[in-house]
Formats: structure tokens, sequence, C-alpha cells
């Protein structure tokens, strides 16, 4: 009478098969295959969008299922980022400057490497000192953990001290927006020690692997960022079943029954805004590698606002839909703002889809709201009849 | 009689106004109680004060054989100690299926960790269905809660209460908005949830009230009024003068 995970969901079977097509058709046809029907700056948008569908889930996770609207799941998206890009760096810009400096007479010291090191990376701030977040930059696995132990670690903290105050709805949106800013304002300055303004850059170059051609970097990039993907699907489609399942959407829908039934709500909602933070760490982690670039302005609090925005249009409550919006959405903003979409003269004004694209996409999000609530996503539920 | 719940000199007052005014009230550990009293009489702050959703400025509010305080705790640990509320306005999940709502409410561990792992037993399952049974949505265990009937979403709740097997069940209104057989139906649920536990019962409606049977305690201007059978305090005069008085004027 157990029937199993999958069984109960067969969602989550169809998604996993329709990834793993689409990612072997693009595969086969990218330009490391030698097919070169895709070019290798398109997989890297197809790579990116991947990242996004997955921080896409982790925000359906926390606002779809639990009723939470984070607006600020990109401060841990770019968190992720930041940690993984300062390896990156680090180790790329020491692979160029030690051979160097060990090409003088006299053999460098580590103080000299270190500071040949700072110099290249912070000349642009005007420093050559390590801050002290940089202690170790230079160690792969320390800096892979940072990618989920400080979003998780700040969610955690965040969360323990607005879920115990019981706030929530509006305010608790308010709130992590302003956390977001917060962040995205500290990281300007030169003082946090992550190149202000600058941001990290040339993430693209995967130290140890300077020979390789970008096109296959890319294509690895592409497929992690699938299998990225696909296991949180899993895992978020199991933790959103069975009973947890019940008891988050409970939360989301009327928070104060659930807690006469004896569950403690603050530590529901905390474990999952804490795991969908930790997800969003690592959908970054795996985005700016392929995006090359990451500063402050990428965690401005727009971007959680359109995360938002995807989430509703794809459709809340189920993880397709979630996939769906962000690919669909961020894909079609590329597009129009890429200068893919043809101007529209209409003699007395040129619609430049440049500047009308977020008019297209806010009008989008209203009409969603009001008249489609289920979103893309609601459309299946025409195709799979319920059996009654 | 052992005492399960008791209530002592319990005042809170709201931005000067004195919702509950040196209240002082006790529960065995199995019977039937509706407390009744005109609107603003105190009776969900009442309800609010023992399930942990307001704390009284003064007083004292003693649980159980082990006479722990309960103020202090907060409402899903009270919950857990085995006090279960229904609220007046049915609220069931309603995006959810019959079954989910009771397999939520059922007595297991409610920790985060614990509901993840949760594994789906048989021991669980005859309880559903027997409790089920016992509200009379047998049939609707698959059904979403949200497509049930006024009286259904009630009884639904109550099974829920049932469900966490508390030890004191608090039933705001539980006949509001029913036909009369579905009262009747309501009334012995209730009946029978009594006989191994105390269940208080918040009512308006003199008339489910007289059907249910009780002890009755009279709330007026948030201190106890009246106590005893329904004949007994219906014949108060003063209970007369506040209440009856004034629904019968």
């Amino acid at each position: 009478m157990q029937k199993t995970f999958i069984a109960q969901n067969p969602s989550v079977l169809w998604f996993l098969a329709t990834l793993g097509l689409f990612t072997c058709i693009v595969a086969l046809m990218s330009e490391a295959t030698g097919v070169d029907l895709i070019s290798t700056s398109f997989l890297k948008t197809l790579g990116k969008t991947l990242c996004l569908c997955l921080i896409a889930i982790a925000m359906d996770v926390v606002w779809g299922y639990c009723g939470i609207l984070s607006l600020g799941h990109f401060a841990f998206f770019g968190i992720g980022g930041y940690a993984i890009g300062m390896w990156l760096m680090y180790a790329r810009t020491e692979a160029i400057v030690v051979p160097n400096l060990m090409a003088q007479t006299i053999p460098p010291t580590p103080q000299e490497i270190s500071d040949a090191i700072g110099n290249q990376i912070f000349g642009v701030v005007g420093s050559s000192e390590f801050p002290m977040i940089w202690t170790f930059a230079d160690n792969l696995l320390v800096q892979m953990l940072m990618v989920v132990l400080v979003p998780g670690f700040l969610a955690l903290i965040f969360g323990w001290l607005a879920f115990r105050s019981r706030v929530t709805g509006v305010y608790l949106s308010i709130l992590t927006q302003a956390m977001t800013l917060a962040l995205s304002l500290y990281l300007f300055q030169t003082d946090s020690g992550l190149r202000g303004n600058n941001g990290l850059s040339g993430l693209q170059n995967i130290p140890g692997f300077e020979g390789a051609p970008q096109a296959t970097i890319s294509l690895v990039f592409f497929v992690a960022s699938a299998f990225a993907l696909a296991f949180s699907y899993v895992f978020f489609a199991w933790v959103v079943s069975g009973k947890m399942g019940s008891v988050v959407k409970g939360i989301r829908d009327n928070e104060a029954r659930v807690r006469f039934l004896g569950y403690h709500v603050e530590s529901y909602k905390l474990f999952i805004f804490t795991i969908t933070a930790i997800v969003s760490g690592i959908a970054g982690a795996l985005y700016y590698p392929q995006a090359g670039i990451i500063n402050p302005g990428e965690i401005a609090p727009i971007a959680s606002i359109y995360l938002a925005v995807w989430v509703a249009i794809g459709g809340r409550g189920r993880l397709y839909g979630a996939v769906i919006g962000a690919a669909f959405v961020s894909l079609l903003s590329s597009w129009f703002t890429g200068g893919g979409a043809p101007d529209i003269n209409l003699g007395f004004y040129t619609v430049q889809w440049t500047d009308w694209w977020l008019v297209l996409l806010g009008v989008s999000f209203v009409a969603v709201t009001l008249f489609f609530p289920k979103g893309i996503g609601g459309l299946f539920d025409y195709l799979v009849r319920k059996p009654s | 009689m052992s005492t399960l719940l008791e209530v002592s000199g319990v005042s809170v007052s709201f931005d000067g106004f004195r919702a509950i005014n040196n209240l002082s009230i006790q529960f065995a550990a199995t019977e039937l109680r509706a407390i009744i009293g005109p609107n603003g009489a105190g009776k969900t702050t009442f309800m609010d004060i023992v399930t942990g959703k307001t704390r009284p400025d003064d007083g004292r509010v003693i649980w159980g054989d082990r006479n722990i305080s309960l103020l202090g705790m907060s409402e899903s640990q009270i919950a857990r100690e085995g006090i279960g509320r229904k609220f007046q306005k049915p609220t069931v999940f309603e995006a959810q299926t019959v079954r989910q709502n009771l397999a939520m409410a059922l007595k297991n561990p409610k920790g985060p960790f614990a509901v993840l792992m949760h594994k789906k037993t048989t021991e669980n399952a005859a309880r559903i269905n027997e409790i089920a049974d016992e509200i009379g949505l047998g049939d609707q265990l698959a059904r979403i809660s949200g497509e049930l009937s006024h009286g259904q979403k009630q009884w639904l709740e109550i099974g829920m209460l049932l469900a966490q097997d508390p030890k004191l069940l608090l039933v705001d209104e539980p006949a509001a908005g029913m036909t009369v057989e579905e009262r009747e139906k309501t009334t012995n649920i209730l009946r029978r949830a009594a006989q191994t536990r105390a269940v208080v019962v918040v009512e308006h409606d003199m008339e489910f009230v007289r059907r249910l049977g009780c002890k009755v305690t009279v709330l007026h201007e948030g201190a106890v009024l009246a106590e005893g059978s329904l004949d007994h305090v219906t014949s108060n005069q003063t209970v007369i003068d506040v209440y009856l008085g004034r629904s019968h004027a």
C-alpha cells in the first residue's frame, strides 16, 4: 500500500525526462561536439537559464508552498557567486603571476607572491592587501563550503530573528528586501573587500583548465547546471510532498491553525527559508562562472522582484511552473532587451523593445495575477484530467 | 473528580478595556461544559488565554496532574500538552484532502525533521479511518476539503481535534450555520468525545446548549456570573437581566 514517492508524483518523472532530453539535445548540438548548431554564447545563456530555473524552484518552495514572499533570495544567489568567484579569481591570478615571479633570478618570498596576486586583484580599488574574507580564497574546498554555509547561515540568523518576532506578509517581504539592499550597498563599498562596484571578473576562466576551449567549459557547466536542477527538483518535490508538504502548505493557508495543531510554525519556516537559501547559493555558484562577472548590481532588490515575477507567471505552488516561468521570461527578456525583437514603427512613435520590454513584463505580471492566478503551469491542469 | 484545568484570578485588558476580569473557572478531566454569555463577555478571550494566544496581565492557569503553568508556553507547546481548539469559523486546510487534514492533526512527533522523515503507517491510516467514521466523513477522505459543505467542514475540524487526542477540547460555536440534523449529529460527536476527555463548548444558541444537557457557565463582563445546570442558570435573576432579558426583549 506504500506507494513510492515517484509514483505519487508523476510530474517529477515527466520533468526529469524533459530536462534530460533537452540537455542531451543541446549538448549534442553544441560547438564542443563539432555540430555547432548552438553557439557557445547561446549555450552559456541556456546554462545560466537552468541556474535561474534552479533559484526559481527554491523561490517557489519558499513562496508558492510556504507563503513567505521573500524578496531576498537573489542575495543568497549572489553570495554563492561571490564565494566561488573569489577562488576562481584568486587561483587564476595566481596561475598567471607566480610563473612570472619564478622566472626572476631571485626566487620570490611568499609575501611577495601574495602582494603580487593582491596587486593584480585589488589594484582597481587601490590596494594590494588581502582582506580577511579572502583568507581561504586559495582553497577551492573551503570556498565551495562557503557557497552553502554563508547563505545558509545568513538565512538562519535572519529567519530566526524575523520569524520568532512573527513578522509575516508584506512586512516580511519588506524586511527581506531591506536585507538585500543592505548587502548590495555594502558590497558596492571598496571596504567590503570584494572590489566594490568592479565586482569579480574573469570568472569564465577555470583555473587548471587553461588549455580547454570555452566551448567545452561552457558545456560542462551547462550539464552541471542541468544536474543541479534535476537533483534539487527531486529534493524539493520530496520535501513538499507527504506530510512536510501538508504542514508547509498549511502554514501558507492558515498559520494559526497549524500552530494550534501543535506544530512549531517558526521552525518550519526557518527550515524552508534556509534550505531554499542554500539552493539559491548553489545556483549562483553555477551561474556566475558562466556569466563571467559578478558585481553588486546583480544583488540589487530588483533581481529578487524579477524572481517573484517569474514564479508568479510560471505558476506558484507547482515546481515545474517555476521552471517554466523562469526559463520563459528570462529567455524572452534577453531576446527583447538584446535587440532580438524588431522595433515597431507606429509613424508618430517607434516602440523600442529595449525600453518597452519592462512595461510589457509589468503588464503581463498584473494580467497573470488578476486573470490567471495559476500561471502558465496552470495550463497543464487542462491536459491532466483529474480522476474523480 | 480531579481537576484538569484551573484558571484562577485571571485578568486581561486591551487598551484599557477589561476583557477578562478576575476570572476563575475549573474543568474536570472528563466533562462536557457549555460556556454562554452575551457578546463581549470574554468567551473568545478566555480561549485565547488558555491556548496561549493571549497573555493575561494577572492570574494563573494551571494544567494537568503535574500542575504546570500554561502561561509562558507557546501555542504549539500548549497544543502538544493536549489542548485542542476549534475556531468559530471552520478553519480546515481547504487546498488539501480530508485525509491530509486529519493526518496533519494526528498525535505524532511534530518537529520538522520527524515530519520530513515521516512514513505512513497502518496504525495512522486506521486511526484516520476511525476518526473519519466518527465524524461521518468516512467516504469523503479523498475529497479536497474546500469542496465540503459548511457542516462537513465543521465536523472535519472537530475530527482534527479528535485526531490530536487532546485532554481538553475547546470548541467555539460548533453549531453556527448548521441545519437541525447537523446539529444533532454535532451534539452526539461532542457528547461521545466528552466521555474520555473534557470538552468545553462556547455557544450562543440556547437551544443547542439545552441539547448538550450539561453543566453551564455564564460569563459576563469577563467574569463568571453563574454556574450550574441550564435550568438553574436560566432561572437566576441576574442572568436573566444581563443576558436572557436582552435577547428576549
